[in-house]
């Protein structure tokens, strides 16, 4: 018996166990309860009955206890004799003369039954009686775990997923296999699961198909008229609270209810809610329109009466008469739109303003809905509505925030900074006081800043006292990645965190970016100091965060932050993965800056993996982008790095130097030692004079180690290379140590210190196998094997494995100076000097 | 599997570098303590097992990006496991045992977004494995 909820998969696994017996010589028969055939006796088991329905006697009876022994041996005189493997699918809609026959025959080994139970239908008795006296196996299957949901995703999409789609179809389908199957199927024909850069994205909602809606729609039909105006109340309006429903349906229709796993009721408030998502959308959709306008207005009222018009119920109250076809009072419905805003629903929100007349919009209105359809990536209908309410009458506060949010919507959205900052400046014949004027010009600095002028932007920050909580909030949201770009890191990383600290006193206000955007400064902060490990970890531990509450933009911002760090650590092809994320976020979410900058950051870790294709492809694919200038001349890494993976090294100097030029124009100095320092790798070009005044300049240990890296790399000072070695491992930078170190190898080889150029050529090989198959110039001129003689290797495992030079001399028939000989070569060619060390080079553990 | 979980399991296999050797003696110590009931289906000489498990699991965690090349070294694998007598529920002790074993060598960096990522990636090769296992067993009387 496979016992288990309706679409877990029971009929699939017995069909499967009877095809496979089928395949093994087995006769197999199908037999299907159904309410049509549960009225008529043995109408399920027609195809069993191979000797028909058997004579009735003189008196008009048939005897059953005959009809089963015939039909017994009717059926073994069929099958010679072979058991007849038969599934006998939803046994409880089985009429009881059927389970009687079928229960005879299994008795009788004639046949072996497969039977199907649904959770919440009654097991026949036969059953329970066959299982109690240990002639029937029972299999309990359950829905998916999360964990066997995301393998069968990545089986059935053939690829990773992105974590929030991930996240939703769970919470959707609660791993019920059925729904996934048919959820899947609709979404990747409908479009809204779609694939990019290797990766599965929702764009859309999930489509039910029609077989879903016949699916759910069998499960309800069944129930008796009130459960039935139950589950179509809840899948309006849930949740509920119990102490209404009960007034509307007998008690015991909600303990039905909650008996057939159809609603559940929360403990803590008395809450009930239908116990699957999706029967909510189903029953939702398949209602007549008339019937669904009755009982949402009847809501509607009945919460009216109950509470006031703009209390927190002003949401619910506002959605259920729009749905219903109603045009709910402006007042309530701009009033359910604030409700929305704070949780972030900017679908509801356009939806309500929408619904309210263009005249009785008003500027606080207009700045909602402005804001919600720049959410959405509507960036040309937000500029409509945004530029219609600063035309209106509204108070100062009002009036800054419509600016602000003009401005981020122009820049951002429609990537025009410099329309941008023309409605920063008009703003400032309206907003006059001293707090929001300093606002607004912290969003002049926000506009130079990610438009490409740190030093701008600085500048205009200097001007700022911040003696107001939101105006501090604003100006480091700017404020640290300025700094931070400019060099002054530690500053970077402190101003970072205390804005995340003022934010979170101040509250998720309108018209302000998320919290989790100083988080983001502080992760950059603190890459741009070479703090690798550390913004690595937090960077995680954020993206998760904002995965969880599908922040989208702080979703780009800390997949791309990750690409950066990836690349400073050397792992390329964790850069490469977290790159084509946040390019196929970016996409999805209609941001075509970040997802300029994302596009170069693939391309880079492209070029540098040398995979020249796949680099060339992100930078095609960015030419059809606007121009975009935050970090500007870092994108040019991108195309140097391609021209050096294409062996043009005089073009790629010449790209190199270009953006070191422009980067050092506005003064982004840690993409400028960035540019030089890469520009020195790849072409040996002495770039150690700017390198160290840029190291001068400001704070960062990876700028200093740079600028380090490049003067020993130019005098060639063997012991000062071993020294940045050093300083990129301490930082995490493994791929630059990596490329010291051979350069520290070949510098010993020109002083004749052979046992230190092994050392360092070894430590090279190490460093570089950390990098996941980076390939830069460096790493290709290094040497990576060690050679060893056959001989020498034998003895050197030996005695890394402990063995004294005596016993490995008897071990080998040798004389014990021959063993310390080889040893000796052993030590000079590993550049070891004792047997621990030894045992390390050659790979052991201990 | 996300794009996340992937870099996780990859760059933490990559980190443990020289370790790997550990991380095999760590994983059959883990499987038998739990199971000495499995150890009979060892037959060949452990020092030899412990190289060739780590040189599949680095083949597989490499391959998991791409799922044709991934299935291509599962699928088989599991077919040749059900010739060892490996049964079904054998694959959850060996997924105990390997998340164990990797806890106690990556240490404290072996984080719960990394563990949920391994969980993710093993029962992904195990569900191949035994797509595989399943291909290959007979099913003639």
């Amino acid at each position: 018996m496979i016992h288990g909820r309706a679409g877990v998969g029971k009929t699939r696994l017995a069909d499967e166990c009877a095809a496979q017996a089928a395949a093994s010589g087995y006769p197999t028969e199908r037999v299907v309860g159904s309410r049509t055939t549960a009225l008529m006796p043995l109408g399920a088991v027609v195809g069993l009955l191979v000797d028909g329905l058997g004579q009735p006697d003189a008196h008009g009876h048939v005897h059953t206890a005959l009809l089963f022994e015939q039909t017994r041996r009717a059926l073994i005189q069929r099958h010679e004799g072979r058991r007849l493997v038969t599934v006998a699918d939803d046994v409880s809609l089985l009429d009881d003369v059927s389970l009687a026959l079928l229960g005879y025959l299994a008795a009788q080994k004639t046949i072996f039954l497969i039977a199907t139970v649904r959770t919440g239908e009654p097991v026949p008795d036969l059953v329970t009686d066959m299982w109690r006296n240990g002639s029937l196996d029972r299999v309990d299957l359950h829905d998916l775990s999360r964990t066997n949901l995301d393998t069968l995703l990545h089986l059935a999409l053939e690829g990773p997923i992105e974590a929030g789609a991930g996240m939703r179809l769970w919470e959707v389908t609660q791993g019920n296999p059925l729904y996934v199957r048919e959820l899947i199927l609709g979404a990747v024909e409908s479009g809204a699961l779609i694939e990019r850069s290797g990766v599965w994205h929702l764009d859309d909602g999930l489509p039910p198909t029609s077989r879903l809606q016949d699916l759910v729609e069998q499960r309800i039909s069944g129930l008796p008229e009130q459960a039935h105006a139950v589950v179509e109340l809840l899948a309006l309006c849930q949740p509920l609270e119990i102490g209404y429903l009960e007034t509307v349906a007998e008690p015991d229709v909600l303990e039905q209810l909650e008996r057939a796993g159809l609603v559940t009721i929360a403990v803590p408030d008395g809450h009930v809610r239908l116990a699957h998502p999706l029967h909510a959308r189903v029953v939702r959709d398949s209602m007549p329109r008339l019937r669904v306008r009755g009982i949402l207005l009847a809501q509607a009222q009945r919460l009216e009466a109950m509470h006031s018009p703009l209390g927190p119920a002003a949401l619910r109250m506002a959605v259920w008469q729009l749905d219903a076809g109603e045009r709910p009072d402006p007042a309530v419905l701009i009033r359910g739109a604030h409700l929305a805003r704070d949780t972030h629903d900017f679908r509801v929100v356009r939806r309500l303003l929408e619904a309210v007349p263009g005249d009785q919009l008003g500027a606080l209105g207009s700045l909602l809905l402005g804001e919600a359809l720049y959410e959405l990536g509507m960036f040309e209908a937000a500029e409509l509505v945004l530029a219609r309410g600063q035309e209106l009458p509204a108070s100062e506060h009002v009036a800054l925030r419509l600016a602000v949010t003009r401005v981020k919507n122009v820049h951002w959205g429609l990537c025009q900074p410099e329309a941008a900052l023309a409605i920063n400046i008009a703003a400032r014949v309206v907003v006059i006081s001293d707090a929001l004027a300093e606002e607004l010009a912290a969003d002049e600095a926000a506009v130079r800043m990610f438009s490409g002028h740190p030093d701008r932007a600085l500048a205009v920050l200097e001007q700022i006292k911040g003696s107001d909580l939101r105006t501090r909030v604003v100006k480091a949201i700017v404020g640290a990645p300025a700094l931070a770009a400019v060099g002054r890191t530690a500053e970077a990383v402190r101003v970072a965190e205390a804005g995340y600290a003022d934010h979170v006193a101040l509250g998720d206000e309108l018209a302000i970016a998320h919290p989790a955007t100083h988080v983001i400064n502080q992760v950059f902060a603190l890459t741009e100091a070479g703090r690798l490990a550390e913004a690595e970890q937090l960077a995680r531990a954020g993206g998760e965060i904002v995965a969880s509450q599908r922040v989208p933009i702080a979703q780009i911002w800390f997949a791309a932050n990750l690409g950066r760090v990836a690349t400073l650590q050397g792992r390329l092809a964790t850069a490469r993965r977290y790159y084509a994320e946040a390019a196929g976020l970016a996409q999805a979410n209609h941001f075509a800056g970040p997802r300029r900058l994302a596009l170069s950051g693939l391309a880079l870790a492209c070029a540098m993996l040398g995979d020249l294709d796949a680099a060339a492809h992100a930078i095609d694919e960015r030419a059809a982008l606007p121009a975009f200038g935050f970090l500007g001349p870092e994108h040019q890494l991108a195309d140097a790095w391609t021209a050096v993976a294409a062996q043009q090294p005089a073009d790629a100097a010449e790209l190199f130097q270009a953006a070191a030029t422009r980067a050092a124009a506005t003064m982004h100095l840690t993409t400028e030692s960035w540019l030089l320092h890469d520009l020195m790798r790849t072409t040996g070009q002495d770039t150690s004079p700017r390198l160290a005044e840029l190291a001068a300049t400001g704070d960062s240990p990876l700028v200093a180690a740079r600028a380090r890296h490049a003067r020993a790399a130019q005098a060639g000072d063997p012991a000062e290379l071993a020294a940045a070695v050093d300083g990129f491992e301490a930082l995490g930078a493994l791929l630059l140590a990596a490329e010291a170190a051979a350069s520290a190898a070949d510098a010993y080889n020109q002083t004749g210190d052979q046992r230190d150029a092994t050392a360092m050529r070894r430590r090279a090989s190490a460093l570089a196998a950390c990098c996941e198959g980076a390939v830069t110039p460096r790493l290709a001129q290094a040497e990576s094997a060690v050679p060893l003689s056959d001989r020498e290797r034998e003895i050197a495992m030996l005695a890394a494995s402990g063995l004294a030079s005596k016993d490995i001399a008897e071990r080998l028939y040798l004389s014990v100076r021959t063993v310390n000989n080889h040893l000796q070569h052993v030590y000079t060619k590993l550049g070891v000097t004792s047997r621990a060390e030894l045992t390390r080079a050659l790979g052991g553990a201990s | 599997m996300t794009p996340e979980q992937i870099a996780l399991v990859q760059s933490s296999f990559e980190r443990l570098g020289p370790l790997r050797p550990v991380m095999a003696a760590r994983f059959y110590e883990e499987l038998f303590s739990r199971h000495p009931d499995l150890r009979a289906l060892f037959t060949t000489d452990m020092a030899e097992q412990e190289v060739k498990f780590a040189e599949k699991l680095a083949l597989i965690v490499g391959a998991i990006p791409r799922l044709a090349e991934l299935l291509s070294h599962t699928q088989s694998l599991g077919a040749r496991h059900v010739g060892y007598g490996v049964r079904a529920a054998d694959y959850r002790s060996v997924g105990d045992a390997l998340l164990a074993a990797l806890a106690a060598v990556i240490g404290d960096s072996f984080d719960a977004a990394t563990r949920e990522a391994w969980t993710v990636a093993y029962n992904l090769v195990a569900e191949t494995m035994l797509d595989g296992a399943a291909m290959a067993r007979p099913t003639g009387s």
